[in-house]
């Protein structure tokens, strides 16, 4: 496409706006040499459990588990995988978590670790992360679960009759035209 | 299957195959008029509509690249779609009239620093019965017999709230979403899914309606997947041909007149990249007022966490309005009013646009009382402003090889001033209902509401429309969309895109029959 490295070079926000999905993220990297293969298959130490425990400083749910974090930041990298430049760039900003402290990130008290992401959240590689890490998260069918939102709805009829004027807490709300 | 001749020098060639085009085709069609319409995007059917929002976005939105300066989005700063119906897939179904102090807007508002603020060609009176036209057709609820829809529980709660706080002119909306079977389509089954193309189709848009009604006639084709590049003007200063882009193929099909409808980015385009030793700033630009002025209402949200449940993904987005504060009242401190309606959103939206970049408890804590969240939308009037406009990039082109359009817009203070007011009033309505907490989010959305680039009037110099939207300068093309718009109003352009395309193609098929086309 010709115009893409002319939209590429455009100034950023430092938070994207806007509903960005999947083909609006933005492109990161375009500054750090392209890693050799054979580094790409090799994860580093930790980066799982470090992005894990990011994701979930991101998205704090008590009623989701170590477990399911994991399982999204292992899709996360997965993608990355496929996108050296933005890999590189994620690397080196869980580098800056882990080595600003006493113990890798993932094993440090959260209160410790919020004050840490404070430190990072403007940097590109946490912004990519919180955006592709909302789409994760939020669009997990247990997810929903947790939260109470149904989703699809044209398979049962809608929710003419499953609740979409159910309320019965307002005082004397209803009256009509 | 009707289809015509590319030599075929007789028909009237629409671009765009929503609210303005998909009407204007239906019109010229069923008055006997031959009608190619040309439509970037390609044809769904009501099976390819599923409740996901994600898949919808994809399939229906315009995603080529577009570029801005000043508020929106540096990437994506138009939510528009590219698929036969054009925006009627995304929009929510509101109807509500432009009111007539909004159509004498410069005699109402007075002057205004920094704005090109008129009054409409149109008078309120010579409307009023194409709106009805309009109502008709689409089947808005609240009109003409058609009852309206039931009220929901995110409904319920602002219209609780709102009375407490006073107000008192609410009720469902008007709606272009059946309440009951009509016009072969069935009524609405609340699926909480309507920006995303409504899978029953009771919704109104163009891709089941006026599309299918204009082949009836046998005086139509559709052109899917046909992306228009060039208006061609022939010697005698007319447009002759239009090129289009079909499967990596140039096509070119000769036209008796031609009307642009491609909402106001592709619009724009389209006029502003076809430069002519007659045209040396773009066609039917001689004002140099064509991408200017360009609009788009501010779009704000109010959440509250309340006392009890409402689910408020469970039903039409926009499932009621209160219209009290729509009116002219300088005392608030700007000129225009807003409307205040029900919105939802998915976790999802909540999680990327709540608290812009914003991540942690301050998030999850809100997103954890899902189930407890009502939400409202404020829209309000944007006055017109001659910096606000849509150019062409001048190197970046796109797959198609077209130059890239760039945005520019910025609010006006009344604009702000306006948006200040509407977010307390906001807050307001759900703190009289005991909201817990309340959430103020901005103008994150997308413009859905695009406006103004080719206003019309009644001197030449300064409009690029007459008050039937035919240019200036080309007698033979007319624009068909919401670029026509002189100010915006405070409410949803749809229903008036439909009056004004209604209004234009009896003024068209009396041309045509007079041998002036």
């Amino acid at each position: 496409m010709a115009g893409a490295d002319t939209l590429a070079g455009l100034g950023r926000r430092q938070v994207l706006g806007g509903i960005a999905l999947g083909a609006l993220l933005p492109a990161l990297g375009g500054l750090s040499a392209p890693l050799h293969a054979a580094e790409l298959d090799a994860q580093g130490p930790g980066e799982r459990e470090t992005s894990a425990a990011l994701l979930r400083q991101m998205f704090p749910h008590g009623a989701l588990t170590p477990a399911f974090y994991d399982e999204m930041a292992g899709r996360y990298l997965e993608e990355l995988a496929a996108r050296p430049d933005a890999l590189a760039e994620h690397r080196r900003g869980l580098a800056l978590l882990d080595a600003s402290y006493i113990a890798p990130f993932a094993q440090l008290p959260a209160v410790i670790q919020r004050a840490l992401v404070g430190r990072v959240d403007q940097e590109p590689f946490f912004t990519a992360y919180l955006m592709r890490g909302a789409e994760l998260v939020y669009r997990d069918a247990r997810v929903w679960d947790r939260l109470g939102y149904e989703g699809s709805s044209v398979e049962y009829g809608g929710y003419l009759d499953r609740g979409f004027d159910d309320i019965d807490w307002l005082p004397g709300a209803g009256e009509m035209q | 299957m009707t289809a015509y001749s590319l030599d075929d020098s007789s028909v009237f060639v629409v671009i765009g195959s929503g609210a303005g085009g998909g009407v204007l085709s239906r019109e010229l069609a069923s008055r006997g008029h031959k009608v190619v319409c040309l439509e970037a995007g390609p044809r769904l059917t009501l099976g390819d509509i599923v409740n996901d929002e994600t898949e919808m976005f994809n399939k229906l939105t315009w995603l080529d690249p577009r570029m801005a300066t000043g508020k929106p989005d540096p990437k994506f700063p138009v939510w528009g779609c590219k698929t036969v119906g054009g925006t009627t897939m995304h929009w929510t179904g509101a109807c509500p009239r432009f009111e007539p102090h909004e159509m004498r807007a410069r005699s109402t508002y007075g002057d205004m620093p920094d704005t090109t603020l008129v009054d409409w060609p149109v008078s309120p009176e010579d409307m009023a019965p194409w709106y009805d036209k309009a109502e008709m057709r689409m089947g808005v609820t609240g009109t003409h017999g058609n009852p309206h829809l039931p009220p929901g529980n995110n409904y319920k709660v602002l219209e609780a709230g709102a009375r407490k706080c006073g107000y008192t002119d609410m009720d469902t909306h008007n709606m272009a979403i059946n309440s009951v079977a009509r016009d072969g389509r069935p009524h609405c089954r609340q699926l909480g899914f309507c920006t995303s193309g409504c899978a029953l189709g009771a919704k109104w848009s163009t891709l089941y309606t006026e599309i299918p009604a204009a082949e009836e006639t046998g005086n139509f084709e559709l052109r899917p997947g046909c992306m228009v590049t060039a208006l061609k003007v022939g010697e005698d200063g007319r447009i002759a041909s239009v090129t289009y882009l079909h499967e990596g193929q140039s096509v070119t099909q000769k036209a008796r007149a031609v009307s642009i409808a491609g909402n106001v980015v592709e619009t724009t385009r389209l006029l502003l990249n076809n430069r002519s030793e007659r045209h040396p700033n773009g066609l039917a630009n001689s004002s140099g007022l064509v991408g200017r002025n360009y609009m788009r209402h501010f779009t704000i949200q109010v959440m509250g966490v309340m006392p009890g449940k409402v689910h408020f993904y469970r039903q039409t987005h926009l499932a009621g309005v209160v219209r009290d504060e729509r009116a002219h009242r300088p005392e608030r401190g700007f000129a225009g009013g807003f409307l205040i309606s029900t919105v939802p959103f998915t976790p999802e939206v909540l999680a990327k646009n709540m608290l812009v970049g914003g991540w942690g408890r301050d998030l999850t804590r809100v997103l954890d009382k899902y189930e407890y969240l009502a939400g409202m939308l404020l829209t309000g009037e944007d006055p017109p402003q001659y910096s606000n406009a849509i150019t062409l990039h001048p190197e970046a082109r796109d797959a198609n090889g077209l130059p890239v359009p760039v945005i520019h817009y910025e609010d006006h203070p009344n604009t702000i001033a306006m948006k200040e007011y509407a977010w307390k009033a906001g807050r307001r309505i759900y703190e009289a209902m005991g909201a817990e907490e309340i959430v103020e989010m901005g103008d994150y959305i997308p413009a859905t509401h695009n406006m103004g680039t080719a206003r019309m009037g009644d001197d030449p110099r300064a409009s690029v429309c007459t008050p039937y939207g035919r240019t200036h300068d080309v007698a033979n093309l007319f624009v068909s969309d919401g670029s026509l718009f002189p100010t915006a109003g405070g409410c949803n352009p749809t229903l008036t895109i439909v009056a004004l395309a209604m209004r234009q193609a009896e003024h068209i098929d009396g041309e045509l029959r007079a041998g002036r086309l």
